[in-house]
């Protein structure tokens, strides 16, 4: 035996070459794909260090209220990040600790368990916190400019990030091995989907927008300020790690360093602490974890409604066994007459019978429909996704008072359809890109079958299509009604969201059948490949040049100006054409593929 | 070398293993044959400390593989049905990482790979990326990476899977010589001709109970059958079948 590199040292490497080359494997990708999302991602990170500066320094020049808005703003921002990264550390690393197959893999190495916690631990925290970091590098490097800062100061600042990031990152790992250890896993989505609904619909009840009357501004400024920050102070309790960063931050900022040291001290320490116990102690807890994790059985079945249910499945199981056995002996009469009441009704496959789909169809859609439903990690997402939207559409009517003029009303409406299409490229990515990929090894099934892929491919694209069009089409509607709109204007948006629809499915269904990933089975990593990332890329890109050319030529004009049909009657040209070709070729190039896909 | 000892593992309100006992000698080849969802595998992950049993132990050179964990892996190598293996890695540098996690010297570590890369039939692919590789070039990958630190014990869950009959025979080959040389090596499969060839001594696992065990000749003994282990097996299975209560109405 020798003192040759430590085991952490060897898998941090493994995993290092590994990722190094996944990111030259861009090489062989096409050099305009790789541009178009590079040029994306630099224009995401101009863009917004444009947006936070004007908008720091447009807050920061309010007459003695600018300073303590900013700092309010600082605050809160980077305690709903804290909770934000706190959930998604918890999510990566269950599925990192207890449904990977390196774990498993490195539990039967001569690798102590901390040591392979540890590695997970690291894994985790960079998945979950990724995007954090570039989300906030844009905001930082406007608030020091903003500030005049000294150079020191970005260093600093990305070094206490890192710190930071630390605690959420352990608090989450730890959250996870409790509910590895406790809970099975459909338990722990079914009350991760239902804790996270209760708080978005607490806080969509809670943080309502506070209306404000020229004259109260005028009068008591200060307690105006104070009444519409209420609801912020929680950011500012000084238990949050998320307050020790912002007030580090914000005090190096303005030079005072003993402060700011203070405040990097006790970050510094708690994350060291944090560390150190996880890295020493949560070895062995997750040992346990996983293995209740793999053999335990469903808590439900606590519940005697389940377990009546289960008996029931269990009889039925029974009955058609023996029916079955009684079939296949010659010569033996049988007790049971066969037929077709006692197999359980496919009510599905009625409903769509009824709607007159050829069986071919209905096969597809209702095996669509059923792994989607029996996907708790699926659903959750979605409903997810849709009570963040409850909570924008509860909001929106409280924006109808301060919409007294043509302008704010025009400009709500078209940011309105802005964000039903960000929602429905959200939904075509995660969900329908997969698809053609998720097939996987299976996807010889339906290609032998007569259908054919191709066929196969319209099918789905048609589902997709449909599903998503339900959903926008009455959001469209639901939200034209909220902010009082016309109905030639709710009609107008209810077009333009049917157009968009239809393309951004075109999109994902095209791409997704152009970039597949057939040895992946988790639709979250097949998303966050190439190919994901350029259907994601295109449908914003799509979006944002659709809602400008509309809202460009609108046909109500902007500051009570005259309608300008012609200028509408051009823009409405130009966005057909645009959806026509941002759907049109992906799809067809999809379709051709999946005709010539050879099994 | 292997000791189990009334292992029982329960999943939720299923029990998965019932009271498995034990002894496999060092040098032995033991098979384990079973129907799908006997608990073979489930055994197989309580004996190289995947999951931790619900009663009883699992003893591996004398090392207690719950109380001992370190000491039963580093004289243990694991190759599962499916085995996992870094994509983006060359099969020079898996079998590399393997050997320095079982903290091999330099020396053995670069003169150990060479004899298994012939054997295995690896140098064509030795420095391509693992991800490019047949599902059976993979899996003679994770047999040789498995083998690099010479265990003494070998445990193997359905080796033959993807293996064209050629390579089949040289993981057979390769296993005997390691048997014969010391190495205890326990192997779970469903090819009941694969059990009669290489096995010292066979077990049958069903409904999670080692109901038979011993050589293809004393199996035969007992099921009251001769030719093949095929028939012995679904004699025993079959008879178990029949005496068993139904889980079922």
């Amino acid at each position: 035996m020798k003192n040759g590199p430590s085991p952490l040292a060897l898998i941090l490497r493994a995993n290092l070459i590994s990722s190094g080359r996944r990111l030259l494997a861009l090489r062989h990708q096409s050099r305009l794909l790789v541009a178009v999302i590079s040029c994306f991602l630099i224009g995401y990170l101009f863009l917004s260090f444009q947006l936070f500066h004007v908008g720091l320094r447009f807050i920061g020049r309010f007459p003695g209220l600018g300073s303590l808005l900013v700092e309010r703003l600082i605050f809160l921002l980077f305690a709903c990040l804290f909770f934000l990264l706190l959930l998604s550390n918890l999510i990566i690393s269950y599925t990192n600790l207890f449904r990977n197959r390196e774990t498993s893999f490195l539990l039967t190495l001569p690798v102590p368990v901390s040591t392979v916690f540890t590695w997970k631990l690291i894994e985790s925290t960079l998945l979950a916190s990724w995007a954090f970091l570039f989300l906030i590098a844009p905001l930082l490097a406007a608030y020091g400019i903003v500030n005049h800062v000294a150079w020191h100061f970005y260093p600093v600042t990305l070094l206490l990030v890192v710190i930071f990031l630390v605690i959420p990152a352990t608090l989450g790992a730890a959250g996870a091995i409790a509910l590895g250890r406790y809970m099975d896993r459909k338990a722990f989505q079914i009350a991760a989907v239902a804790g996270l609904l209760a708080s978005l619909i607490l806080i969509g009840l809670r943080f309502r927008p506070e209306p404000v009357a020229d004259e109260q501004l005028e009068a008591r400024m200060q307690a105006v300020i104070d009444r519409l920050l209420v609801n912020t102070r929680f950011a500012q309790s000084p238990i949050l790690p998320s307050y020790w960063l912002s007030a580090g931050i914000q005090n190096w900022a303005e030079g005072a360093l003993h402060a700011a040291g203070f405040f990097v001290l006790v970050l510094f320490s708690h994350s060291l602490f944090l560390a150190r116990l996880a890295t020493q102690f949560l070895g062995s807890p997750f040992a346990d974890a996983a293995t209740q994790v793999q053999c335990r059985g469903s808590l439900f079945i606590e519940w005697a409604w389940f377990r009546r249910l289960e008996l029931q499945r269990a009889a039925m199981t029974a009955e058609l066994r023996n029916t079955f056995a009684d079939l296949a002996t010659p010569g033996h009469p049988t007790s049971r007459k066969p037929g077709p009441t006692w197999f359980p009704v496919d009510r599905l496959d009625q409903i769509l019978r009824w709607v007159g789909l050829a069986p071919d169809t209905r096969a597809i859609v209702t095996k669509d429909i059923r792994v989607f439903w029996r996907d708790t990690t699926q659903w959750g997402q979605t409903v997810l996704l849709f009570g963040l939207l409850a909570v924008y559409v509860i909001n929106l009517r409280h924006f109808t008072r301060q919409l007294d003029s043509q302008f704010w009303v025009s400009l709500v409406s078209f940011l309105n359809l802005g964000a039903c299409a960000l929602n429905v490229a959200t939904i075509t990515t995660r969900f329908v890109f997969p698809q053609f990929s998720l097939e996987g090894r299976r996807v010889w099934v339906v290609g032998m079958a007569p259908m054919g892929l191709a066929r196969a491919f319209r099918i789905k694209f048609w589902l997709a299509t449909t599903v998503a069009l339900a959903l926008t089409l009455s959001l469209t509607i639901l939200s034209g009604h909220l902010l009082r709109l016309d109905a030639s204007r709710i009609s107008f948006f209810a077009i333009a969201i049917t157009v968009m629809t239809f393309t951004l499915n075109a999109i994902a269904v095209g791409l997704g059948v152009l970039y597949p990933n057939f040895r992946e089975t988790n639709p979250s990593k097949i998303v966050s490949g190439f190919g994901g990332t350029f259907c994601l890329v295109l449908s914003f890109l799509y979006i944002f040049a659709s809602v400008v050319i509309l809202a460009v030529g609108s046909p109500w004009g902007w500051r009570d100006l005259d309608p300008q049909p012609a200028r509408a009657a051009l823009a409405w040209t130009s966005f057909s054409l645009v959806s026509l070709l941002a759907g049109a070729i992906p799809y067809r190039l999809g379709l051709r593929k999946a005709a010539n896909t050879e099994l | 070398m292997i000791e189990l000892v009334d292992l029982v593992k329960d999943f939720g309100e299923v029990r998965a293993v019932d009271g498995i006992t034990l002894n496999v000698q060092r040098g032995e080849f033991f098979c384990v044959l079973g129907p799908n969802a006997a608990g073979k595998t489930t055994t197989i992950k309580m004996l190289v400390g995947l999951i931790r049993p619900t009663r009883g132990s699992a003893r591996i050179a004398g090392f207690d593989v719950q109380a001992q964990p370190l000491e039963a892996r580093r004289r243990l190598a694991y190759v599962p049905d499916f085995p996992f293996l870094y994509d983006k890695l060359t099969p020079w540098e898996f079998l590399r990482f393997t050997g320095q996690l079982f903290q091999m010297e330099e020396q053995p570590l670069a003169a150990a790979p060479a004899p298994l890369i012939r054997r295995f039939q690896l140098e064509e692919w030795l420095h391509k990326p693992i991800e490019s590789l047949s599902h059976g070039t993979r899996q003679r990958v994770a047999i040789a990476s498995a083998l690099l630190h010479d265990p003494e014990v070998f445990v193997i869950d359905e080796p033959m899977v993807g293996l064209d009959p050629h390579h089949a025979r040289v993981v057979k080959d390769t296993l005997r010589e390691r048997a014969s040389r010391g190495m205890t090596v326990f192997l779970s499969t469903h090819q009941t001709s694969v059990a009669e060839e290489m096995a010292d001594r066979v077990g049958i696992i069903h409904r999670g109970r080692l109901i038979a065990a011993g050589t293809p000749a004393e199996l035969h003994r007992a099921a009251g059958t001769d030719g093949t282990l095929e028939r012995a097996f679904l004699s025993i299975t079959e008879g178990e079948r029949a005496t068993a209560p139904q889980a079922l109405g």
